[in-house]
């Protein structure tokens, strides 16, 4: 009996340790065949999906989204979809990109795909991306609101034809813009051809913004010291003479009037505009918050050029600056940090009373003494 | 522990020696009285120690006599004596009578200074001093981290805190006083002595509260009214337009320019103060250069955002600006 026993247990042995020996012999000669052209067995194509789906779907269960009532987020995902997911993943009207399709695994189309899968999947699915699939993660683990942006766009995805999507991501049909080519090719879109980010918070207003601002907010994109998925890249895209190049052109850019203007959300109620102005001007002594207004205007006095005007901008915009700067996600210029304390004292209410206020605000305001 | 190891916690301790280095603000100490109430407390320090010696020494003595007595019986009247005179008795007599005399002291040292008298408002912050001088007609002269003083003249300090339980000890010129959120306290002082004294707050306030001096500067009356004048006086030095530009008047008032900020301290004669930063760094212009660029590395904790990000010679301006704000 025992003899038995000893005998099957070298036999198994000796065949494990054969397969193993074999593995091995195939791998270290390199008869696997890693190339993409061929594509999957299907039966490996059918292990990796499933393995995949299992893990999405049980990773995805520690997910909870971020608010996403706002309406321009879906703007902001878009906007962002046609330059950092489209090459891969196509978009209504073109279905699979040349390129794209020449991958193993195949990125898939998407419409197709998001309704079979929830918000929190998508979240998780975009945040981290997926091993051995050429689906990257968010260039940064730090800001779960674009992220969000994405996912609420995905999510109309499957509702958009090819002139819907045209219409979400360029906007109703421009004009032949007479902007420098670096300008059309990587900022217009989402920043507007007039530089007034085409109506809401999705995309800040970057007309007649001081010329230092906007050559430190790219440098810190590009540095990744101003955190961001979908700036970072781009700004990381350009050349440092290019920062200055696009600078010019938007300082330059008029801008009268303001931008809350240009969208549809009701106006604010005016206590909270009147309450935004007396935070702007006076702060907030008692809870040691400075007031706003001497570094960001309006102010009689010639400010730091590194300083950003508010004057007219997108309040949800400014919000969300706000939050990021009290959660230290911002980042920013070598003067980002001014901010910190700031922000940190301001309850949501406040942020929003004093983004109001700079909204309410005729653009030129702030820079009627500007040098 | 080898030498490798020792020499960087060495480097180390001498690294936070220097951080922590006081400045010679002035002299702190509470048996080198300079006022009326330090005058008491002092007295009252060494009448008690001296009281206490006394004590210790009959105590000792007795121990050691009963040690070293003959093995002859002692009478029972002569033990009891002994017992009850030195054990019970002496020190009933002598503690009593301390306290009664202390506690004599106290009416003294809580009367307020007569109507009439300076009066002054101190508010603690973490971690400085606001000081405001009350003028007749409700004008204020505000100042920060120094308080100056004429010198045989009762003065009635108004005590407030803006934030957390701190406590406002001159040791040389009187004693504590605790500066309570949302409560007035009072303290009177009557220096006696002209010098310059060092302040400090005697209750723990938070990271830097070790980091928070004060200077009391006590003169004779025409220096201080003079000294008073020129603080009522605005900003004479030119060049504010750089500090308004790094948006410093937010937070800060320059009178006599645009700057009005409340929440740090009044900067319009900040050049003429013994320190910046409640006495952590000369307010000259170096130490102001190395204050703007490295405010929370000499401060921990501080509200104030470093500016070392500006450009150094912008920096040297403002630190000239500042200390010519005499």
């Amino acid at each position: 009996m025992k003899r038995r026993a000893a005998w099957w247990l070298l036999r198994f042995a000796a065949v494990g340790g054969a397969v193993v020996l074999i593995a091995l012999l195939v791998v270290t000669t390199g008869l696997v065949p890693i190339k993409a052209s061929s594509g999957h067995w299907a039966i490996t194509a059918w292990f990796l999906e499933f393995t995949k789906d299992r893990s999405v779907a049980t990773h995805s269960l520690a997910v909870t989204l971020p608010p996403r009532e706002a309406a321009w987020l879906v703007m902001k995902g878009a906007g962002h979809y046609e330059g950092g997911c489209r090459p891969c993943h196509g978009s209504p009207g073109l279905p699979l990109p040349r390129v794209a399709g020449a991958m193993t695994p195949h990125p898939p189309a998407l419409a197709q795909l998001v309704s079979q899968r929830d918000s929190e999947q998508l979240f998780y699915v975009i945040k981290h991306g997926i091993k051995f699939t050429g689906m990257p993660a968010w260039p940064t683990q730090q800001r779960d609101d674009e992220v969000t942006a994405v996912v609420a766009f995905l999510e109309e995805l499957p509702h958009l034809d090819a002139e819907r999507y045209r219409q979400l991501v360029f906007g109703p049909a421009p004009a032949p813009s007479s902007a420098p080519s670096l300008v059309a090719t990587q900022c217009e879109r989402c920043h507007g051809d007039d530089g007034r980010g085409r109506g809401s918070a999705a995309f800040p207003g970057l007309a007649h913004q001081r010329r230092q601002y906007l050559v430190n907010a790219l440098e810190a994109y590009a540095r990744g010291d101003r955190v961001s998925g979908i700036m970072g890249p781009i700004a990381a895209g350009l050349r440092p003479d290019q920062w200055g190049e696009l600078a010019d052109h938007y300082s330059q850019l008029p801008s009268e009037g303001r931008l809350a203007n240009l969208s549809e959300a009701p106006p604010p109620d005016p206590a909270r505009i009147e309450r935004g102005r007396q935070i702007a001007a006076e702060g907030l002594p008692q809870l040691g918050v400075p007031s706003c207004s001497d570094c960001h205007g309006p102010a009689p006095h010639q400010r730091n050029p590194a300083y950003p005007l508010l004057a007219g901008q997108y309040a949800d915009y400014l919000v969300l600056q706000l939050e990021l700067f009290k959660e230290r996600r911002r980042g920013g210029s070598p003067y980002a940090h001014l901010m910190d304390k700031v922000a940190s004292r301001l309850t949501a209410e406040q942020m929003r009373d004093v983004a109001a206020y700079y909204a309410s605000l005729q653009a030129m305001d702030g820079q009627t003494t500007e040098r | 522990m080898s030498t490798k190891s020792a020499q960087p916690h060495l480097l180390t301790c001498a690294r936070f020696a220097l951080a922590f280095a006081v400045l010679p603000l002035g002299k702190g100490s509470t048996l080198e009285p300079a006022g009326l109430a330090a005058d008491r407390v002092a007295t009252l320090f060494w009448v008690l120690t001296i009281g206490a010696t006394v004590i210790w020494l009959v105590v000792v003595g007795l121990a050691l006599y009963a040690v070293s007595a003959s093995r002859r019986p002692q009478s029972p009247r002569g033990s009891s004596l002994l017992i009850v005179g030195g054990g019970v008795i002496f020190p009933t007599v002598v503690l009593a009578g301390l306290l009664v005399w202390s506690l004599s002291m106290l009416p003294g040292l809580l009367a307020p200074a007569p109507a009439g008298s300076l009066e002054v408002r101190v508010t603690g912050y973490q971690w400085w001093w606001r000081v405001e001088y009350l003028g007749a007609e409700g004008a204020t002269i505000e100042l920060a981290n120094e308080l100056h003083l004429p010198v045989g003249e009762p003065v009635e300090l108004q005590l407030e805190s803006h934030d957390v339980i701190h406590s406002f000890w001159v040791p040389a010129l009187g004693g504590k006083m605790d500066m309570i959120p949302g409560r007035r306290t009072r303290l009177r002082l009557e220096p006696t002595q002209v010098g310059v004294y060092r302040g400090v707050c005697a209750e723990y306030c938070g990271t830097s509260h070790a980091l928070m001096s004060l200077v009391v500067v006590v003169e004779e009356r025409q220096a201080w009214e003079r000294w008073l004048a020129a603080q009522a006086q605005p900003a004479t030095s030119p060049g504010e337009a750089l500090f308004l530009e790094q948006g410093c008047g937010a937070c800060h008032t320059i009178r006599g320019t645009a700057a009005d900020g409340a929440l740090g301290p009044d900067l319009t004669h900040v050049g003429s103060r013994a320190s910046v930063g409640a006495g952590v760094i000369e307010a000259d212009v170096p130490g102001l250069e190395q204050w703007l660029a490295k405010t929370a590395h000499l401060k921990p904790g501080v509200l104030m955002p470093s500016f070392g990000m500006l450009p150094p010679p912008e920096l040297t301006a403002l630190a000239q600006y500042l200390a010519g704000l005499r």
